[in-house]
């Protein structure tokens, strides 16, 4: 498949944004100067799980400057409780109270609120509020939270088993039967969270006149955000507005309106007075909301050449304590997807997820990350078993061109995908049998080198029906508007809520192409409920596709009215003969492109000041507005390499070279889809090798700093070389295909499976995370001590 | 004298004298955002990890998350605002941007007055050095690839800028 032709799309410029971050002149939550606004700060539970027995707030109300202590009680009054309980089979649904009231349930569940005139002395009162709990036993792995003598999370469950699904498509367990192989491996990764450098922060201004709320906040999704504040505020979506300006990082952290927000909104509006919220980092830690927890287990049927004939996949999440989303809400699309580029019909999935006394979960930039660690580890350990070359079975399971668009054993379909082209270009690139050939070379002298592979198929835009098909509340569609105006400027927005990810360029990119100007011309508006249409905004990997396609389209059908106008001004009949392009209409004149003397300027002052020189049936103005709803899915594909060395003394990870080979079709900007690149492989490697939110027995929560919780920094990780394809989809606009979380997936299978392959050697396989030095030198000397036994 | 107790100070930020009243508990990052009104130095994390709230001091890096305003009496300090105050990008903000060296931005001003001061001290480091100074700064958009880049690409700028000769 060959590229469409585009003249902006796809075009290296640099980003519009950077001036403003560059300079300090960007407007974060925390930048926005509001006279006379009051500060929050919550009181949070010591404990993991408490019953909460009385308040006594007399010492904080008397400190220096506070205005307001409320607890749960008082919040039950001025907003609505949430609910969560969409029609999904073997969900239990869940409710929260703005504050909890009769109990906390993880350490840092926030239970009261102190309003002050400053933050410093809104702290100093938080100290003072005393809090009489009765401390519960906590649950705090889930294991423990699948015994039936395990204490209740949630008491309005009837376990805390939230939800369980379970499907088998053909026959598993008989194609197990006829197998060469059954191969068995389970899979652990561990707690962590998102980490913007912006915390989470907010700010409520009511005004009592107008009946209305105008609130800044950094979010992900405007308007659905929005609706819901509205709702829980017992206001209309006409008396909120949500602002949401430069925002310090999302990665799925900033997508639910939060307790704290709405605590203060419904502040704000009783006392009538501004207030602005910053969580601190110790906060941002405890209690925003985390993500991953999983342990899994794969049981794969082989034949003798390592055939995949069937797949079984268990799934044991540890969720937290409330359920933000729906519970089964991120470990089912890993369930769904799991086999990826790999043909195999007979497969079945058991998804259960549980409640703990832990920060409720949420989705972080791949939910589905360990999907593929799992798929390749898996595969990895066929070879293992069956002394194949790790690279031949992936050829021999790997969907071929000609197999496309190929049904998955749960009905997703795969179209347009380059699995293959993506798995030779990147073991070719990093030099795969000369590498075999060092490997050894190497180990002969005690030294481990590893080479990790793993392909990645990314689900990226979520259409509607997909969300219909999942029972998931919400939409898929993507909504847009695009104004010339007078002087042939463009503005445009869309429903997205940026979080850093470049939209102003990436998505001015989309417009400028459909419209036909360059995209110095075209200024993108996000962020704001009034302005921005209503949309689904930012999650997943939708941007590109449902909100660069949306602008897209609606710029087409802008270019159509132009040159409609442009036709008559010319006196020329057949529109096809004409286009716009930098803000010049052209005319095709014995096959090539001719300039006339129109340009968008004079077609734009007729619609706007001139409208009697129109052409019939034309109106006047140049205002369009879209709305588009992406197909079911759509997917990427890619497949990382990355080659490491084991020190084995020490259990440290060196790298070597990484190699990543994507394909995410055709890219509105190759800067900011490079960027995405790396920056989803550096979350990738830096949870698989350091992040770790650590809860001790008793649900205290060790890892409240960065000292604790660690982040790779610059000299941890590797230089990374892409390899980029646009095999474009040829369902979406212009063939977008989204990205950004692929490189997530791909990097912790990359860099899993090359440890496993440093060590194979000595019998070591890793099978859970982090890889910290203490857990591999801990495997090396065990399996030392195994052979030292088995020898003697 | 109480810590909360209202203290008039005079401050030499950005070559300019502020008289301000603060407590003297009260943060050199929150004075300087708070207010002098310069809110391009950002607060990350308040306990000198992540590197957002660097300013330079003296010409020196420091995290102001880390120091009273009120210790500041007697030095300049710089912030982001002094950077490009003429609205022209320095060689470092200019490489950063040409390279996509940030994304959502919240870093980055801490990261340039590191690297401002970085790069007068050693204007041809090497990517090791790079690496190793930056590892003071958390960023959690770029996996650092394109910011090591873009310091790499002033460095080289301002030695040109400069005549400089390596000794």
């Amino acid at each position: 498949m060959s590229l469409p032709e585009f003249h902006s799309i796809g075009k290296a410029l640099p980003r519009k944004e950077d001036y403003r971050l560059l300079t300090g002149h960007g407007c974060y939550i925390d930048d926005l100067e509001v006279p006379g606004a009051l500060h929050a700060c919550f009181v949070r539970s010591p404990h993991a799980h408490a019953r909460i027995l009385a308040f006594d707030v007399k010492l904080a109300l008397a400190m220096p400057g506070v205005v307001a202590v409320v607890t749960g009680e008082d919040l039950a009054q001025w907003t609505t409780r949430a609910r969560m309980a969409p029609p999904i089979e073997g969900l239990q649904p869940m409710e929260m109270d703005t504050l909890p009231i009769d109990k906390v349930r993880f350490q840092g569940d926030p239970v009261a609120c102190v309003i002050a005139t400053d933050r410093y002395l809104a702290e100093d009162a938080m100290e003072q509020v005393r809090v009489d709990y009765e401390p519960l036993p906590a649950v705090t792995d889930m294991w423990q939270a699948l015994d039936p003598t395990a204490p209740c999370v949630d008491e309005t469950l009837s376990s805390n088993l939230v939800s369980h699904q379970h499907a088998v498509h053909g026959d598993p367990k008989g194609r197990q039967r006829d197998a060469h192989r059954v191969v068995e491996r389970t899979f652990a990764m561990h707690r962590q969270t998102h980490l913007p450098i912006e915390t989470r922060g907010c700010i409520a201004i009511w005004d009592e006149g107008r009946s209305h709320l105008t609130f800044h906040v950094g979010t992900q999704v405007p308007h659905p955000y929005r609706t819901t504040l509205a709702g829980r505020l017992r206001l209309s979506e006409s008396q909120v507005t949500v602002i949401s300006q430069d925002v310090g990082g999302g990665f799925g952290q900033k997508i639910v309106l939060y307790r704290e927000e709405l605590t203060v909104a419904a502040m704000a509006r009783h006392l009538k007075r501004p207030i602005r919220w910053r969580e601190d980092r110790l906060e941002n830690l405890l209690s925003s909301s985390q993500a991953r927890e999983d342990f899994c287990r794969t049981r794969a049927a082989v034949d003798a050449q390592g055939r995949l004939l069937s797949l079984e996949l268990e799934i044991l999440e540890d969720f937290g304590a409330y359920s933000f989303y729906p519970g089964n809400y991120l470990a089912r699309v890993v369930a769904m997807i799991l086999t990826g580029p790999y043909k195999v019909q007979d497969y079945s999935y058991d998804v259960r997820v549980v409640l703990s006394n832990k920060v409720g979960n949420g989705p972080m930039r791949a939910p589905m990350a360990i999907t593929s660690w799992l798929m390749e580890g898996t595969l990895d350990a066929v070879a293992r078993e069956l002394e194949l070359d790790p690279l031949e079975v992936r050829r021999i399971n790997m969907l071929h061109a000609h197999e496309l668009p190929y049904r998955m054993a749960t009905g997703e379909v795969l179209a347009d995908i380059t699995p293959r082209e993506t798995l030779e270009a990147a073991v070719a690139a990093i030099g795969y049998q000369a590498f075999r050939t060092r490997q050894q070379e190497a180990r002969a002298r005690g030294v481990y080198l590893g080479l990790g592979i793993c392909t990645v198929v990314e689900s990226t835009t979520y259409g509607s029906q997909f969300y219909k098909a999942a029972g998931i509340a919400g939409s898929g569609h993507e909504a847009a508007w695009l104004r010339i105006e007078p002087t042939g400027v463009v503005n445009a927005s869309v429903g997205l809520g940026a979080t850093g990810q470049g939209y102003e360029t990436s998505l001015a990119h989309a417009v400028a192409e459909g419209l036909g100007v360059s995209t110095d011309r075209v200024r993108i508006y996000l962020g704001h409920t009034d302005i921005a249409p209503y949309g689904m905004g930012s999650r997943g990997a939708r941007g590109g596709t449902a909100g660069g396609g949306t602008l897209y389209l609606c710029a087409q059908e802008a270019q159509d009215k132009v040159l409609s106008i442009a036709g008559k001004l010319l006196g020329i009949a057949e529109l096809n003969a004409l286009r716009l392009r930098d803000s010049r209409v052209e005319q095709m004149i014995d096959g090539a492109w001719v300039a006339t003397t129109v340009s968008l300027a004079d077609v734009a002052r007729i619609a706007y000041l001139d409208p009697t020189h129109l052409p019939d049936g034309v109106s006047p103005g140049l205002e369009f507005h879209k709305t588009y709803d992406p197909p079911p899915m759509t997917y990427s594909n890619s497949t990382h390499v990355c080659e490491i060395e084991v020190d084995a003394a020490t259990g440290a990870i060196h790298f070597g070279r990484y190699v990543v080979a994507e394909d995410c079709g055709t890219v509105l900007s190759p800067v900011v889809v490079e960027g995405q690149q790396h920056g989803a492989i550096a979350m990738g490697l830096s949870g698989t090798l350091f992040e770790h939110v650590v809860y001790d027995e008793t649900g205290q929560n060790l890892s409240g700093s960065l000292a604790d919780y660690l982040l790779a920094t610059a000299d941890d990780l590797p230089h990374i070389e892409i390899l980029s394809m646009h095999t474009p989809n040829r369902a979406t606009p212009g063939g977008i295909k989204g990205m950004a979380e692929g490189g997530v997936m791909g990097a912790i299978g990359a860099l899993t499976n090359a440890v496993s392959d440093a060590l194979s050697c000595l019998g070591v396989e890793v099978n859970r995370q982090p890889l910290t030095p203490m857990y591999l030198r801990g495997l090396i000397r065990q399996a030392a001590h195994s052979s030292t036994k088995t020898a003697s | 004298m109480s810590a909360m107790d209202q203290q008039m100070i005079t401050l030499t930020v950005n070559g300019e004298n502020r008289e301000v009243s603060v407590a003297p508990r009260k943060l050199l990052v929150d004075v300087l955002r708070e207010d002098c009104r310069l809110t391009g130095t950002h607060v990350g994390c308040e306990h000198g990890v992540c590197g957002a709230c660097t300013v330079q001091v003296d010409g020196r890096p420091l995290r102001a998350c880390l120091t009273y305003a009120i210790q500041m009496e007697g030095h300049e300090v710089l912030t982001i605002e002094s950077v490009a105050a003429n609205g022209k990008l320095s060689p470092l903000q200019q490489a950063l941007h040409e390279e996509h060296g940030l994304q959502c931005g919240f870093c980055t001003p801490g990261i340039v007055m590191t690297f401002e001061a970085f790069l007068r001290q050693n204007p041809a480091p090497t990517e090791d050095e790079v690496r190793e100074a930056l590892s003071g700064n958390l960023c959690r958009c770029t996996g650092y690839q394109n910011i090591v880049k873009a310091i790499l690409k002033a460095a080289t700028q301002i030695r040109l800028d400069s005549g400089y000769v390596a000794s």
